[in-house]
């Protein structure tokens, strides 16, 4: 927490080296993020790009008090949320179903991850929309039920109750596919 | 079924993207080179609205569009489940992503619209298509179509045809990041209000400034400030470059057939090379107190581009350096005339209300600095309010270096409160958090208590950027 002020603080006043460490520090997290919410690399790697760019942008007027993880973690949820609404309205409304990543020729220009990985990205898209980002923004983005309540303005009991919901669909869905 | 623990550790553990070593390479020189473009952006609705900034860097130029909004359309039916007495900030934030066009204007006091803008907004979210007149006595057009920009230079009867990675205009230089600042720093002043006879919200847009109403039923911004804004569709020739009869065209587009640009025109694109030079010359003299280059340096542009505000506040700043406040006066006075009431610009009247001072015209002096005293405190709770005056102070900003974080802005307006008012409530950057937030409430108390100025008889401070903390350059 403490390296995260030092970040911010070096980031606005344009330290390049602060941009590069934030970016090292949360690429992976953003990603998985994204992917989760989004359940689908491509578009997971367009948000996660995006998100980084603004942020480096932003330097000048940046300005926010709260934690580094939790302002990255918002940017990639406002603009999964627009690309859900675009989709939508060109929407087919069929489920689409991520793939290890072999689409680029070569692997190192590619999201990496595991069968499992995969397969619990597919399982979360199964969750409403609401649920799926309480769950995911606790669990890979470590934020409090507090901030996420914030940013989907409702009460800390809804955010709780889109977190027990979420979870219990998914033990149902992934039961006997992860280890106990 | 498994316990819901081991669904928790599954994904914390097992759902995990990682990017390959090329593509987090090839991602980090993007992010790295976007930081880089966005250095020495200016800030500012405030002087764009009545200044251009040419950005003739294609790079430049795509990070600075960035500016207007993901499109990414809202639902109104979405946020209808909020009554427009729930109404929060982040509303109008997703809102505005979903503008696609954007109708700006500004009008003089009789009504006539003296500023008229129209920003299409493309799918990727970048500034589509562009166009801007203002009437007499500016006098000036121009209209981006996409692929060039059409510059409308109506004493010489001609249109000049640029490509547009060579120039773009816009409104505001970053308007993603001021809309990011709405979300993060945006504070409601008051729910359900009026604003010109219908309903509105009112919201403080620290980054702006300025004061923002907001359409209940849209949750759209329907006024910065004085400027209006709308969203409908415009007109189909709205950004088609035509060429009035009588006029001329000259293409200066690469791969056009190759002509003699007219004299004027190259004149007039030298002199804008210069301008770019002489403003950094003369920011950097300012920074290191050579008032009289600097006086050099912005006269220059001054006379070549008389909207530059920027210019003209700094050669105030330079003659107030050298002791001439009355023609310190004189340029920043042209700069509150020319932004008006639309663009609240509390920087030049501090900067004003100083030198009257200095001239010991103490009931003009009283009244500029007055009229700054709220965005003064409120930057002692919202740092981000007193940017501006930063920027003003230390032209270095504008050229990349000495950014302040919230803690010296704020250190820095105690500093300008405390010359002004004699007081600083205990105040003290090194004292606990606690200690100032209660010198910071009495800041508050003592503004709605009517406060009152109370200019230095002596111990004045050597101008013009030591008002705030002592930087190297």
């Amino acid at each position: 927490m403490l390296e995260d002020e030092l970040l911010k603080w070096e980031f606005r006043r344009g330290s390049r080296e602060a941009l590069a460490r934030i970016y090292e520090k949360y690429l992976d997290s953003m990603l998985t993020l994204a992917a989760g919410l989004l359940n689908d690399v491509g578009q997971a790697q367009d948000v996660v790009h995006d998100v980084f760019v603004s942020f480096a942008k932003s330097a000048p007027s940046f300005g926010v008090r709260g934690s580094l993880s939790g302002y990255l973690a918002t940017s990639v949820v406002n603009r999964v949320r627009d690309r859900r609404r675009r989709t939508r309205r060109q929407a087919d409304g069929s489920t689409k179903r991520i793939e290890p990543a072999r689409e680029p020729a070569a692997p190192d220009d590619a999201v990496i991850f595991t069968e499992q990985a995969a397969r619990i990205s597919q399982v979360m898209a199964e969750l409403p929309d609401e649920q799926r980002e309480v769950v995911l923004l606790r669990l890979t983005a470590g934020m409090k039920f507090r901030d996420i309540a914030r940013l989907q303005q409702v009460s800390i009991n809804t955010v709780q109750g889109r977190y027990r919901y979420g979870l219990n669909h998914l033990r149902s869905m992934l039961n006997g596919e992860v280890d106990e | 079924m498994i316990p819901e623990r081991t669904v928790e550790k599954a994904l914390r553990g097992k759902l995990r993207f990682t990017a390959g070593s090329t593509l987090r390479e090839r991602l980090l020189a993007e992010v790295m080179n976007a930081q880089q473009q966005a250095k020495g952006t200016e800030p500012a609705l405030h002087e764009s609205g009545r200044k251009l900034r040419i950005v003739r860097n294609p790079v430049v130029k795509l990070t600075s569009v960035a500016a207007v909004i993901a499109v990414a359309v809202l639902s109104v039916a979405l946020w209808d489940r909020f009554s427009s007495r729930a109404y929060a900030i982040e509303q109008t934030v997703e809102a505005l992503q979903s503008v696609r066009f954007l109708h700006v204007t500004e009008r003089d006091d009789t009504g006539q619209i003296t500023d008229e803008r129209w920003i299409e907004i493309g799918e990727d979210g970048y500034q589509a298509r562009y166009r801007q007149q203002n009437p007499a006595p500016r006098n000036f057009a121009v209209v981006e179509d996409g692929e060039s920009t059409g510059v409308y230079y109506h004493d010489r009867r001609a249109v000049v045809l640029y490509d547009r990675s060579q120039r773009q205009y816009q409104w505001v230089s970053s308007l993603r990041a001021f809309i990011e600042n709405l979300r993060w720093e945006g504070r409601i002043l008051k729910r359900n209000d009026h604003y010109q006879g219908r309903p509105a919200h009112r919201v403080w847009w620290p980054a702006m400034s300025a004061e923002c109403l907001i359409d209940p039923k849209t949750k759209l911004p329907v006024a910065i400030g004085k400027v209006q804004l709308s969203y409908e569709t415009p007109a189909h020739e709205t950004f088609e470059i035509a060429i009035p009869e009588g006029y001329s065209a000259v293409d200066r587009r690469p791969g056009a057939a190759a002509g003699p640009a007219p004299q004027w025109l190259v004149e007039q694109e030298a002199v804008e090379e210069n301008i770019d030079a002489y403003f950094r010359q003369g920011a950097h003299a300012l920074a290191r107190g050579d008032y009289e280059q600097a006086v050099e340096n912005f006269e220059y542009i001054v006379r070549n581009d008389e909207f530059s505000n920027w210019a003209w506040f700094w050669l105030g700043r330079a003659y107030y350096g050298l002791g001439r406040y009355d023609r310190a006066v004189e340029r920043f006075t042209r700069i509150l005339d020319a932004l008006g009431d639309a663009y609240p610009c509390r920087y030049c009247n501090y900067a004003r209300g100083l030198a009257y001072a200095r001239l010991g015209r103490t009931e003009a002096a009283e009244a500029d600095l007055r009229v700054c005293l709220p965005a003064m405190i409120h930057t002692l709770t919202i740092p981000s309010s007193g940017w501006l005056f930063e920027f003003a102070d230390n032209p270095m900003i504008q050229q990349g270096r000495d950014m302040p974080t919230n803690a010296e802005i704020v250190t820095n307006m105690i500093h300008r409160l405390r010359l002004i008012t004699g007081q600083d409530f205990g105040y003290d950057p090194n004292a606990t958090t606690e200690k100032n937030e209660a010198a910071i409430a009495a800041w508050e108390r003592w503004l709605g208590d009517d406060g009152q100025i109370r200019l230095p008889t002596d111990g004045w401070p050597a101008p013009p950027h030591s008002v705030g903390s002592k930087r190297d350059h």
